[in-house]
């Protein structure tokens, strides 16, 4: 009796252990998913903006060629990345993303910073209104990232404790990566101002 | 000994003290929601406050979406935009699968106001027309002093907009729910009654099976949902099976205890929120 009794114990532990953890991971990977898609949706609505924003600057600030260059560069880089959720399992991938877009956004700040020298372009409704639209989007991959780095928070939370994370092993659930502030060195440095005067 | 031990803990309880102290600036908390307008700065007069509510609740009314306003001194150390999406994330305005909520921020210390706008309405109302209600209405208003004026001109505006986005009606079984809670006593005396004569000429049985059928679709009819239909149904059928006398008392208690419940302050639909909309200032 007392044997028949140990198969069933282990029997149902076994079923609880491997019943809760793996629909739970399910769920929680099916919400990275989705937070994942909401992040790339809201990247895509920026690099949409971009070109429209290059040709109204173009119009007023041509020979700018250096920084319309690199916001074209950027721009392309992006574009030509296929990015999916796979993105999500594979780390270096991740990372590499993460850079296009910090490029992207780097060259787009430089150049909303230099229409500050040509008013008539600030003045520009066209412009004005990209430039609405730009925070706009702006506000929403912050949103879209936090939620993501939210939910990330709770999958890798799940994959790291026990005793899911026996569950996670044998599935093949890996943490998976969140976004960390690009380029630490750069944001520790505060910024210098300058105003010594082109010529 | 002993009185090094108690010096050292004295000493460290001190440390721990000082230690759970917020070396960080503290963040501006999420107010209440209990209305449409909150205002934490008495900018706007109080029948100005009772104008806006009414404006935006007959709003809210006639067709579901959910505009609020929210007036606070100041929202640092955080951006408008970080407050104000922690704001609705709380607040969760807008119904819950139209996400049509709209929040107004003035931070009038900051000189800074944001209109946040629900996933919903992100086609009535796109950024580019958020911004452009800040700079063309509402900052103009602002710098003349005239807070009431720009408040009330957007929110004239933001309701043009969302009235003209094709929306479901809003929902009115909310009122028919308050009457199914204002009912449960009539149902329970009705059903009582009705198993008693059922009972006398069905007998025990079939009579409980007539009278649990026939609350059952009461129930339902009056909004209670399949569940508390099933659920009167089943105890008006024990009712009668087993008589008036004993169930009465126990089941007046059950019900009259259960009837509580108003709609009446205001509070989220459980609405979504992306981060769309606009800042500006003055």
């Amino acid at each position: 009796m007392q044997k028949i009794y140990l198969k069933l114990l282990t029997a149902l532990l076994l079923l609880n252990l491997t019943g809760c953890g793996y629909n739970h991971f399910q769920s929680l990977d099916e919400e990275a998913k989705a937070s994942w898609s909401e992040v790339l949706n809201q990247y895509q609505r920026r690099a949409d903006l971009v070109p429209n924003l290059v040709n109204v600057v173009k119009g007023y600030a041509a020979h700018e060629k250096e920084v319309l260059t690199q916001v074209a560069e950027a721009r392309s880089k992006v574009g030509s990345m296929q990015v999916t959720a796979e993105v999500l399992n594979d780390p270096e991938a991740f990372a590499k993303f993460q850079a296009a877009q910090g490029q992207l956004s780097g060259a787009l700040s430089r150049l909303m910073a230099i229409s500050e020298n040509y008013p008539n372009l600030k003045a520009d409704q066209g412009f004005r209104d990209l430039q609405a639209q730009l925070e706009g989007t702006e506000n929403r991959i912050t949103v879209a990232r936090n939620r993501y780095i939210g939910t990330i928070k709770d999958y890798n939370v799940a994959v790291r404790s026990f005793p899911e994370n026996l569950t996670a092993m044998m599935f093949g659930y890996k943490t998976k990566p969140s976004f960390a502030v690009e380029n630490e060195k750069a944001i520790s440095v505060a910024p210098t101002v300058d105003f010594a005067d082109k010529k | 000994m002993k009185f090094k031990l108690k010096t050292s803990l004295a000493t460290f309880c001190t440390m721990l003290i000082f230690a759970s102290f917020n070396v960080y600036a503290e963040l501006v908390a999420v107010p209440a929601l209990t209305k449409h307008v909150t205002d934490l700065t008495q900018t706007l007069s109080a029948e100005q406050q009772s104008q806006l509510e009414a404006k935006l609740a007959a709003f809210e009314q006639q067709k579901g979406s959910q505009i609020a306003l929210l007036i606070v001194p100041t929202t640092q150390p955080e951006d408008i935009a970080q407050f104000g999406i922690r704001v609705v994330d709380a607040w969760k305005l807008g119904r819950a699968k139209q996400d049509d909520g709209i929040l107004i921020i003035v931070a009038k210390n900051d000189h800074k106001m944001r209109i946040e706008v629900g996933y919903g309405l992100e086609g009535a109302i796109p950024d580019l027309t958020a911004k452009r209600i800040i700079s063309e209405i509402m900052a103009p208003s602002f710098k003349r002093g005239d807070f009431y004026g720009g408040i009330n001109n957007a929110i004239d505006k933001l309701i043009a907009l969302a009235a003209g986005e094709q929306l479901p009606e809003p929902d009115h079984t909310t009122s028919n729910g308050q009457n199914f809670n204002n009912m449960l006593p009539l149902l329970l005396f009705g059903g009582l009654l009705m198993g008693g004569i059922l009972r006398a000429v069905f007998g025990r049985f079939f009579g409980g099976t007539l009278t649990g059928g026939a609350i059952g679709l009461l129930a339902w009819v009056l909004g209670g949902g399949i569940l508390a239909a099933v659920f009167f149904a089943v105890i008006a059928f024990f009712i009668t099976l087993l008589g008036i006398s004993g169930m009465s008392q126990m089941g007046g208690g059950v019900f009259g205890g259960g009837s509580a419940g108003g709609h009446d302050t205001f509070s989220g639909g459980g609405g979504g929120f992306g981060g769309g909309g606009a800042s500006g200032d003055w």
